[in-house]
């Protein structure tokens, strides 16, 4: 591969990382409505059992059961997701919510995955390189042939033909 | 028979010590009647822990409640099922169990190894008893399942009633089953590092293993959220719990070790990352149990506050330094002369699927760890939920779906551009065909189009892999297209069973998307008689009916569910309050179609005679069961029998020029 090709494939794979950096900040949301489940899966249950509002399954939860009425409430007003969530974080602390914030020390929760991921394609590039050879003069292995080609690949040929030799 | 399990323990920690001397002195010295010992020593181990484990059994089923165990966790109203299950219901008791399995699978292994692999089968089989030693220490001196009540009390406490539940009978077993079985493959990975016999043998011996204990992983992690989904009552079954993250990362790790030890059998290349990985998956199966045990992350999942931790984090920090510190010692001669001509060759695919697993497991990691963190760099105590799990292993998820795609068609070495072209027009085609349907079916979410887009273009490869190979056959051998189908995958079912592997693993994929992205809810308060409606279901609300034992009382309501105005089920949603513990839990009535799920929560009942009920439909959560269903129909299939394998291993292992099994692999070979 040439050093332009190695160069093009680094940045097609730093555009990757940073397509799924951004794809990750910006949420998988289906809809820009916000609706009870997802606005309470942005909390967490302050009776201890460790699950989101929405999750909390203990049906005299003293803390999920009214939250969850409250949140629908507070969506039937008009109130956005961001504002609920703001105000459950303003009334319980950081601990309320259900994932990190996106500032501060807590970025590095959200950013560190994508950085592995980005030195992970770093060391494939640079362990590839070492391990490059130049082809010989051999032609490479022939890809397999589209469904309807007549032709087979070598493999199958061989495979089929010790099957039949053994009866297969 | 307190007695005899104490005593049964202590003997079996004694002989797992004996194994371990008996064995390395044995082959150091070249003695083989000591490492026939050992073996024995072995086996016997494995008769005390079976011993103990049915004290503890005769405990439980008779309602001794003497022993602490029985005490805690059962009593004499527990049905006896559950009695049985609850073994592993409680700290002691799961450890025991681990222990039995981990005793078993080492019984196996020692009886499968007594007359090859001589050269590091003891030292697989003292590194298995080293792994005993820790268990049966705890067992015997930490956490003793057979110690006693100073007062006996005329009735126990009872099984936790969330473990009431015929899913928590099989999830548990299923799970540490695929746990223990890990460590098997990295008791042999550690002896070929300690020996320095570094070929692949040991990845030849424990292949079967690897994928046993990757196919109960993935029973153990459906199972789990199969149990979440009925018992929990909030319609979904996967909450990134830490727990659940703990039996999720070593299924990802070994999924990435399945696929690379692939390249080395076929290239002879990563032998010192397929070392690294299978290190990696015990030592996390090790963290989930700390995890579990220590209380240090909160979780919903019971024995948190046990103390174990410390133990499991010296065990932990033990295994990793020492094999981290066998790798770096031999990485002089793991080194291979590994080849690579292009990024366009199944081998890039796999590396770059192994990252992408990789990639998952250390997200996963990272969120389960960051509160921890967190509350030591800055003093907040946080908490890392789904939102972002979802986040960060959602789009990754998508690049791992497209690899899956790109390895089974591309060509080892290097693919021209013409090749690629050929081989995937076609499921590229289905892919964008798919996904402008669903653009103009309305879905407007990218995730999910992107999603359903790359599941169909997935889908078709593996079609053209079986239509190219049916077709070889039809041509060669003038079968009809069934009998060919039949003997492609009966003659090649490493790879084939692989295939299917995929197809589960797409059908579950294309769930998981349409149960997280279009569940509704409804809660309604009903009065008898009255109706009300989800989605295009109509539900009338006919009545309570109670029940009561001495165990529980149950109140049982009864729905009429129609569509289009015609009846089409009645469904029975009931609460459910356990005496003994004094709590309440909900037994939700689930309707399931391949289209969706109708699931009813009887959330709560007043004075006045009117229900409350919490009501979902999740589209195509059918199909995350029905994915892995087939996902365990293709492990079957990868696993059964091949007698040109076995005739390879047998040849290989007896020390003969290496034979290559690479002519019937698995995807993407």
């Amino acid at each position: 591969m040439s050093v332009r090709a190695r160069r093009t494939l680094v940045l097609a794979a730093a555009f990757l990382a940073l397509v799924l950096a951004a794809a990750g900040a910006g949420g998988l949301r289906a809809a820009t409505r916000p609706n009870a489940e997802q606005v309470a899966q942005g909390l967490t249950c302050q009776c201890g059992c460790g699950l989101t509002v929405a999750n909390c399954n203990m049906p005299t939860c003293s803390f999920s059961v009214p939250t969850r009425t409250h949140i629908q409430e507070l969506i039937d007003q008009g109130k956005s997701q961001v504002e609920i969530i703001g105000f459950y974080r303003r009334k319980f602390g950081e601990k309320v919510l259900s994932s990190p914030t996106t500032e501060g020390f807590n970025l590095f929760a959200w950013i560190t995955p994508f950085g592995a991921l980005l030195i992970g394609v770093g060391l494939i590039i640079f362990t590839a390189h070492r391990w490059r050879r130049v082809p010989n003069s051999s032609s490479p292995e022939p890809a397999p042939p589209p469904s309807d080609a007549p032709a087979f690949d070598p493999e199958l040929r061989r495979k089929l033909a010790e099957d039949l030799r053994k009866g297969g | 028979m307190p007695d005899l399990g104490r005593l049964a323990l202590a003997i079996a920690l004694l002989l797992a010590i004996y194994s371990i001397g008996s064995n390395v002195y044995g082959a150091r010295r070249s003695h083989p009647e000591f490492i026939a010992s050992a073996r024995h020593a072995l086996w016997a181990m494995c008769a005390m822990v079976t011993i103990a484990v049915v004290a503890l059994w005769t405990g439980l089923l008779t309602s001794d409640f003497s022993l602490e165990y029985v005490a805690s966790y059962s009593s004499t109203t527990l049905p006896t099922a559950y009695k049985f299950t609850a073994l592993w219901g409680g700290q002691q008791g799961s450890l025991l169990f681990w222990t039995w399995l981990l005793s078993i699978f080492t019984s196996i292994a020692a009886f499968l190894n007594r007359r090859r692999n001589q050269e590091i089968a003891p030292y697989a089989m003292a590194v298995l008893a080293g792994v005993a030693i820790f268990f049966l220490g705890m067992l015997n001196f930490v956490t003793r399942p057979f110690d006693l009540m100073a007062v006996i009390p005329a009735q126990g406490t009872d099984l936790n009633p969330l473990l009431q539940n015929y899913w928590m009978a099989i999830h548990p077993p299923s799970l540490y089953t695929g746990y223990v079985s890990a460590t098997v493959p990295f008791a042999f990975g550690a002896a070929a590092l300690l020996t320095g016999k570094l070929d692949d043998t040991w990845i030849r011996t424990t292949r079967r293993w690897a994928i046993f204990s990757w196919f109960f992983l993935t029973l153990g992690n459906l199972f789990g959220a199969r149990w979440a989904y009925e018992v929990l009552g909030w319609g979904g079954y996967w909450a990134w719990d830490p727990v659940e993250n703990a039996a999720f990362m070593p299924w990802l790790v070994m999924t990435a070790y399945l696929h690379s030890v692939m390249i080395q059998e076929r290239k002879d290349m990563l032998k010192v990352w397929n070392l690294a990985l299978i290190g990696l998956a015990f030592s996390l199966t090790i963290f989930g149990t700390f995890i579990t045990r220590s209380g240090v992350i909160s979780s919903v999942h019971s024995f948190t506050q046990s103390g174990l931790g410390p133990y499991f984090l010296g065990f932990l920090i033990v295994v990793v330094s020492g094999y981290t510190g066998l790798l770096i010692f031999r990485a002089k001669a793991l080194h291979s002369p590994a080849e690579f001509e292009s990024y366009l060759s199944r081998e890039a695919a796999f590396l770059f699927n192994n990252l992408m697993l990789i990639g998952i497991a250390f997200a996963v990691f990272w969120g389960t760890i960051f509160p921890v963190l967190s509350e030591a760099v800055r003093g907040v105590k946080i908490t890392v939920g789904p939102p972002f799990f979802n986040r960060v292993a959602g789009p990754l998820a998508l690049g791992l779906i497209f690899l899956m795609g790109v390895g089974p068609l591309i060509a080892w070495r290097r693919t021209t551009a013409s090749n690629l072209v050929k081989s995937f027009a076609a499921p590229a085609i289905a892919g964008v065909a798919t996904g402008v349907i669903a653009l103009a079916a309305g879905l407007r979410a990218w995730y999910v189009l992107t999603a359903f887009s790359l599941a169909a273009f997935v889908l078709g490869t593996i079609v053209v892999e079986f239509r190219r190979g049916v077709g070889a056959r039809r041509h060669m051998l003038a079968e009809t297209a069934p009998k060919a189908l039949i003997n492609l995958v009966a003659k090649n079912n490493r790879r084939y069973g692989g295939y299917i592997i995929h197809i589960g693993v797409i059908v579950a994929f294309v769930g998981i998307v349409g149960s997280s992205f279009f569940k509704t809810e409804v809660k309604k308060s009903v009065r008898e008689g009255q109706s009300f409606s989800i989605g295009a279901y109509q539900l009338r609300y006919l009545g309570l009916s109670a029940f009561e034992n001495a165990h529980l009382e149950t109140a049982t309501a009864r729905l009429e569910v129609s569509r289009g105005g015609r009846v089409v089920t009645e469904m029975a949603p009931a609460k459910l309050f356990y005496k003994r513990e004094q709590q309440p839990a909900t037994k939700v009535a689930i309707r399931s179609t391949p289209f969706a799920d109708l699931y009813i929560v009887l959330a709560g009942l007043d004075q006045n005679g009117q229900a409350t009920f919490e009501v979902f439909l999740t589209p195509l959560v059918f199909w995350l069961w029905a994915g892995g269903l087939l996902m365990a129909i293709g492990t079957v299939v990868v696993m059964w029998p091949n007698v040109r394998e076995r005739a390879a291993i047998a040849v290989a292992v007896r020390g003969a020029a290496p034979v290559s099994i690479a002519g019937d692999p698995a995807p993407g070979q």
